[in-house]
């Protein structure tokens, strides 16, 4: 046991000296025109660091991309490329508000409607190409890919006609109600209870997945289909359910994204979060244990790069260069496979073994 | 109903259509090579965005729009080359680094245009070039057909005159025969000798230029200014169209004529007042019909032979 955990900590190290890598890489020809480089990288690394508020707006940022990250990981978990995930955060976020708005108030079980408003109608992004693929073998990641923008014009378009303010200056809902809105968690940042469901959904994905006979099904189904099909597993329905979890979950994290930070729907765009998730799944190699810490660390560079923008005027989309390079770079075989990687872990597996 | 026949007769309606699928029908042309090797260009939305920046700013620098152009093919085609080292230098996943070329090219465009003119939403304070129409001598005088085809843009008579060039590299030039023998099973091709890397890596890079190109277009087309992310999801219909069209050159202007038709009609539907948004869903809509039906058929074919 604690030679496999040694090296694991080997590939966590490695993880994260290239991620440290590729930070300043990216960073350095920012900082350089500035009369202080150091304090260029400082704001970045150290801001978020630098208060509980700060550290508040971090969980913040964190929040949905865990929800997101989650979702990606079972879809992909079940062997599709369903990118359905990105549409799916869009159309919770709008059921959650319709719900909100049209339904009656439940008292403190408003939010709880809403969000599973929100779910259920967001879940259609996955399932629709997933369902598409099984049934008529349609290519899933090229049917979600524009159903993304099918669902965003058909969203915009009942939110212009269904429940946009006349008397608001732009296209936007009218105001969500009071006792639908998820509770604040620290004052001065925006951070909600849904942080905390985040947390519970991702630990209970893990266990899903890695402790129950139906996790342990889909981690088969989406590895070795043939061999699940020699099971004698029926893939089809276990693939169609991980399409219906991972879409729950991204209408929840658009749900509960609108309620916990907006006073009322205003995407008129795909809020990126999807992507943002798949980035997740991906730091997290598809484990959602992972997925929490992932999403932290990416929240941490997006307050970094809030720092930028605000004390050094370097725009905040800095991130986004950041997060490309580290997506090409924690994904490398060359670094992660390379054979001198690889003796070393296995000496150390056999040394601790020896002994 | 006059009203429906002379909007289809009407030559702006036929621009139109021209006007919508130049820049799709080049991106598409660019995935196919990058499919056919093996290596599906998913960055092509980053590509045409960074083209589209590329071309702007050269072309305000030099006050050339074909430098423009030149730069936008040639950003286009460093990006191929990026993509192909993660890939094949790296060993990064080829889906992902697509969508990070996508993520960066986004974000990087963003902190250009800001670097370069203080702005993040337009350039609207460049004085950009713009691409020169072409009015074709003698067939422009022919009464009927001549205003229908001459003086459109020079892009869209590239793109059109791309669609046999690539046709023919792929099917008739050793060049198009290695990269098919890549694409189909790259072991076998390296037991002849044929280097997968590079092959894989100029593929890459020509898929890139015709991103550049279709991006140009979008900023230097019938528009002399780059907004962020202006490129709005057509290198993701690009990829629908692609597949569409069975990774084949003609194919791949059929599908592009049909959801550029989509696109047109629902541009002028809008005119009808019927709900804008619900009319911007049908480019989006057609490619997934199209798309199920076809490999539904498909399956249905296989059954029947069994």
């Amino acid at each position: 046991m604690n030679r496999i955990l040694l090296a694991g900590l080997v590939r966590l190290a490695i993880t994260l000296s290239v991620i440290a890598a590729v930070i300043l890489a990216v960073l350095i020809p920012f900082a350089l025109p500035h009369e202080h480089p150091g304090a260029v990288i400082a704001a970045f690394l150290l801001g978020p660091l630098s208060s509980l508020r700060h550290l508040g707006n971090v969980a913040e940022y964190a929040t949905p991309i865990a929800f997101t990250g989650l979702a990606a990981t079972i879809v992909f978990r079940s062997g599709l490329f369903n990118l359905g995930i990105e549409s799916g955060v869009f159309l919770g976020g709008l059921a959650a508000t319709t719900a909100a708005l049209l339904l009656p108030s439940f008292g403190p079980f408003t939010p709880l409607v809403a969000i599973i408003a929100g779910a259920v109608v967001g879940s259609l992004s996955c399932i629709i190409p997933g369902e598409l693929r099984l049934r008529w073998e349609a290519p899933e990641m090229v049917t979600s890919l524009v159903l993304n923008f099918a669902i965003l014009y058909a969203g915009v378009f009942f939110l212009n006609y269904y429940l946009r303010d006349p008397a608001a200056g732009s296209l936007m809902s009218y105001r969500i109600p009071a006792d639908a809105k998820l509770d604040r968690l620290l004052p001065g940042t925006r951070l909600n209870s849904g942080a905390i469901v985040a947390l519970v959904a991702c630990l209970a994905g893990g266990v899903w997945l890695y402790f129950t006979r139906s996790g342990l099904n889909l981690r088969i189904v989406g590895q070795g289909p043939v061999f699940a099909s020699h099971l004698g597993l029926p893939s089809r329905r276990i693939i169609m359910q991980a399409q219906l979890v991972g879409g729950l979950i991204a209408g929840m994290a658009g749900a509960i994204q609108v309620l916990g930070l907006y006073p009322r729907f205003s995407w008129t765009q795909l809020p990126g979060l999807g992507w943002t998730g798949i980035i997740i799944a991906i730091l997290a190699r598809e484990n959602p244990f992972y997925v929490v810490p992932a999403a932290l660390f990416l929240g941490y560079l997006q307050v970094g790069g809030d720092f930028l923008a605000r004390d050094i005027g370097i725009p905040s989309e800095v991130v986004g260069l950041v997060t490309a390079a580290i997506m090409l770079t924690v994904t490398a075989t060359a670094i992660f496979q390379h054979p001198a990687v690889l003796r070393l872990i296995r000496r150390i597996r056999q040394a601790e073994g020896t002994r | 109903m006059t009203d429906l026949i002379s909007i289809v007769t009407d030559p702006a309606t036929f621009a139109t259509v021209l006007r919508v699928m130049t820049p799709l029908l080049v991106a598409a042309l660019g995935i196919l090579i990058s499919d056919r090797a093996g290596v599906f260009n998913l960055g092509m939305e980053g590509m045409m965005l960074t083209g589209a920046l590329a071309g702007v700013l050269v072309s305000a620098w030099t006050g050339s729009a074909w430098l423009g152009l030149l730069a936008a093919i040639i950003a286009g085609g460093l990006i191929g080359a990026l993509m192909a080292v993660a890939v094949n230098g790296l060993g990064a996943n080829l889906i992902i680094t697509g969508i990070a070329v996508n993520l960066a090219a986004s974000s990087g465009t963003t902190l250009a245009l800001f670097f370069a003119t203080g702005d993040k939403g337009m350039s609207g304070a460049l004085k950009s070039g713009v691409m020169p129409s072409l009015d074709l001598p003698f067939i422009e005088d022919i009464p009927g057909i001549g205003p229908l085809v001459s003086g459109h843009n020079v892009l869209t008579y590239a793109a059109l005159l791309a669609v046999p060039l690539v046709s023919i590299m792929m099917a008739r030039t050793p060049f198009g025969l290695r990269i098919r023998a890549v694409g189909v099973d790259p072991k076998a091709a390296a037991t002849v000798g044929i280097s997968v890397k590079l092959i894989q890596l100029q593929a890459l890079i020509l898929s890139g230029m015709l991103g550049g190109m279709a991006g140009a277009y979008l900023s230097m087309g019938y528009v002399s200014w780059f907004a962020q992310d202006m490129t709005a999801g057509r290198g993701f219909i690009a990829i629908a169209i692609e597949v569409m069209g069975m990774a084949t050159a003609w194919g791949t202007l059929a599908a592009t004529v049909v959801i550029a038709i989509a696109e047109t009609s629902a541009i002028t539907m809008q005119t009808f007042g019927l709900p804008n948004e619900l009319m911007q869903m049908i480019p989006y809509v057609v490619p997934i019909i199209i798309l199920t039906v076809w490999t539904a058929r498909g399956r249905a074919k296989r059954a029947a032979h069994r």
